[in-house]
């Protein structure tokens, strides 16, 4: 259970860096200005249940900067210092590193994030639904930190790992609409495809975890809104693929870091 | 039972070879030196003991266990000093004792720590604040934490001044007394003389020779060494002594003394063979070879 001392190692020293404190505090603001601005700006009926429906593109755009902002220099930090030289000297291994790193960086921001949104009640308490949104909005946030850890174990300088980071944000975050609609638009003047994109290409453009976010929370969350047909935008699978992106990223990472000569 | 056992190890990054199958076995209750130049191979060794670096073949194992599969285990009854690490940033030396002993679930008293190795004073200053020497002092710390059997240490002395060199030494001792093996590896080769069993010297990757200082010693054929002032030196001199059987070299440095390396037996013949050629010797007496002397043999034999 040695991933525990380095799990509260971590914890302790990741909150005393004033960056990430700001980091946080960005994040909290961010909430709580949402929180307060719904019931001025949102539809009727104000409740827990739809609040949901309009976090979401904060929260899908937030939630991944501040993870891979977290997360990118975790391992790879230590590793370029040398200081990962003296926790590998006692016994721990790598997999508790890892492990350990990913627990304290996701329950800080999960921390961060249960208290942001816990603290405004966001119109009429739906206390089942609400407890979901919140289990939903955790786990989307340990896609991330685990993106930005799988990044800092990945590459051997922080450099690195910062522009691995940002080019992941760059693609899921930002550019991953245009370059769906830029495909549709495509298809559509080339006559290949008149509605909408085939089966394959939506599946493909469907599994984003920002995208997996919004079909889990829609479908267990938000009883106003509705999914598309296709069995796979349907809400386990997103439940499934969200589950996939937690630990699949880290775990290729891992795996190639294990395998790794630290010098 | 063996503290440390390697097996025809290799490592190879590309076509260099860094490390050219060594052998090695450490006995329990050993102090063992690890000797070289730099760049020699001996931190890349080190490092495969702690599983930093993979090797390309072979194994080793610490008290049976194999450093690569079963890493965490190997490393519990160990204290480790390596080389090339940092400090953590925002922790205080009394914090990474404290880090050690969580981590080793170790009962101990840090303070008691940082004072045997000479830093309790500095104990609640950020260890990023510390010279290299007090770093190092720091690490020694927290290889000491729960007494372990075997101390592993790279280059310990480095950024120490001598005081703080023969402190480290006296810490050595003290824990070899206490029943824990040591291997610590050094290119200085009083720190080595002082304090070990035995040496291993290493030679561009490759174990050149793993002995007791005594036998090393020995081996260099008898590694005794002649000094002898003459009244004054003729030309031909040094080359009438290199003749005689069992001289190994021989120069002058000053302008009447001799310095000649041979084994014990052919101290006489010299003297005779000097007398016969009607040389007249003022003073002689013999030197033990150092172990410098030996290292420069067995380092430059290759070269």
């Amino acid at each position: 259970m040695t991933w525990r001392s380095i799990a509260r190692q971590d914890s302790a020293l990741t909150v005393s860096a004033r960056s990430v404190k700001y980091l946080l505090s960005l994040l909290v603001l961010g909430i709580l200005l949402l929180g307060y601005i719904y019931p001025v700006v949102g539809a009727e009926p104000y409740t827990t249940s739809r609040f949901p429906g309009f976090a979401q593109g904060l929260l899908t755009t937030l939630v991944p900067f501040v993870g891979v902002l977290l997360g990118y220099n975790a391992v790879v930090s230590d590793r370029e210092s040398g200081a990962i030289r003296l926790t590998l000297s006692l016994p721990q291994s790598r997999s508790d590193v890892v492990l350990g790193t990913f627990v304290s960086r996701t329950g800080v921001l999960a921390g961060t994030l249960v208290a942001a949104l816990v603290v405004y009640p966001f119109g009429e308490l739906e206390l089942g639904r609400f407890l979901l949104f919140v289990g939903l909005t955790v786990a989307f946030a340990a896609v991330w930190s685990g993106l930005g850890i799988a990044v800092s174990l990945a590459v051997a300088t922080k450099r690195r790992a910062l522009v691995l980071g940002f080019a992941l944000l760059f693609l899921f975050v930002l550019v991953w609409d245009t370059l769906e609609n830029a495909l549709t638009a495509g298809l559509s003047a080339a006559g290949l495809a008149d509605d909408g994109l085939p089966a394959a290409a939506e599946f493909l453009f469907a599994l984003a975890p920002g995208r997996v976010f919004e079909r889990a929370t829609a479908g267990f969350v938000d009883p106003s809104r509705s999914l598309g047909e296709a069995w796979y935008l349907g809400e386990w699978v997103a439940l499934v693929l969200l589950a996939l992106w937690i630990v699949g990223p880290i775990g290729l990472a891992y795996a190639r870091f294990a395998g790794r000569d630290l010098s | 039972m063996v503290a440390i056992e390697a097996d025809e190890v290799s490592k190879r990054y590309g076509t260099e070879t860094a490390l050219d199958r060594v052998d090695l076995t450490v006995e329990e209750g050993e102090t063992f030196g690890f000797l070289g130049p730099n760049g020699a191979g001996k931190s890349t060794f080190i490092n495969i003991l702690l599983d930093f670096v993979k090797p390309s073949e072979g194994s080793v194992g610490i008290f049976g266990h194999d450093c690569q599969a079963d890493g965490t285990v190997a490393r519990e009854r160990i204290g480790v000093l390596p080389e090339g690490y940092s400090v953590f940033d925002r922790l205080t030396g009394r914090q990474h004792i404290e880090y050690a002993m969580r981590s080793k679930g170790a009962d101990a008293d840090p303070s008691e720590i940082l004072d045997r190795v000479g830093i309790l004073e500095d104990a609640d200053r950020l260890a990023s604040d510390y010279s290299k020497g007090m770093a190092q002092r720091m690490v020694l710390g927290m290889a000491l934490v729960g007494e372990p059997d075997l101390l592993l240490l790279d280059e310990p002395s480095t950024g120490l001044d001598p005081n703080g060199a023969a402190e480290m030494r006296q810490i050595l001792r003290e824990e070899n007394e206490r029943g824990a093996t040591i291997f610590f590896s050094s290119h200085i080769l009083e720190q080595v003389e002082a304090v070990c069993d035995r040496v291993g010297i290493l030679q561009d990757g490759e174990l050149v020779a793993v002995d007791t200082i005594e036998g090393l010693r020995e081996s260099l054929g008898g590694g005794t060494k002649l000094v002898i002032t003459l009244d004054h030196l003729e030309n031909g001199v040094l080359d009438t002594v290199r003749t005689v059987r069992g001289v190994e070299t021989a120069v002058s440095n000053e302008d009447s003394t001799l310095e000649v390396t041979c084994t014990n037996d052919a101290k006489m013949d010299i003297l005779v063979e000097l007398h016969d050629a009607g040389v007249d010797v003022v003073n002689f007496r013999t030197e033990e070879a150092s172990l410098e002397d030996m290292f420069i043999e067995y380092t430059g034999r290759q070269r």
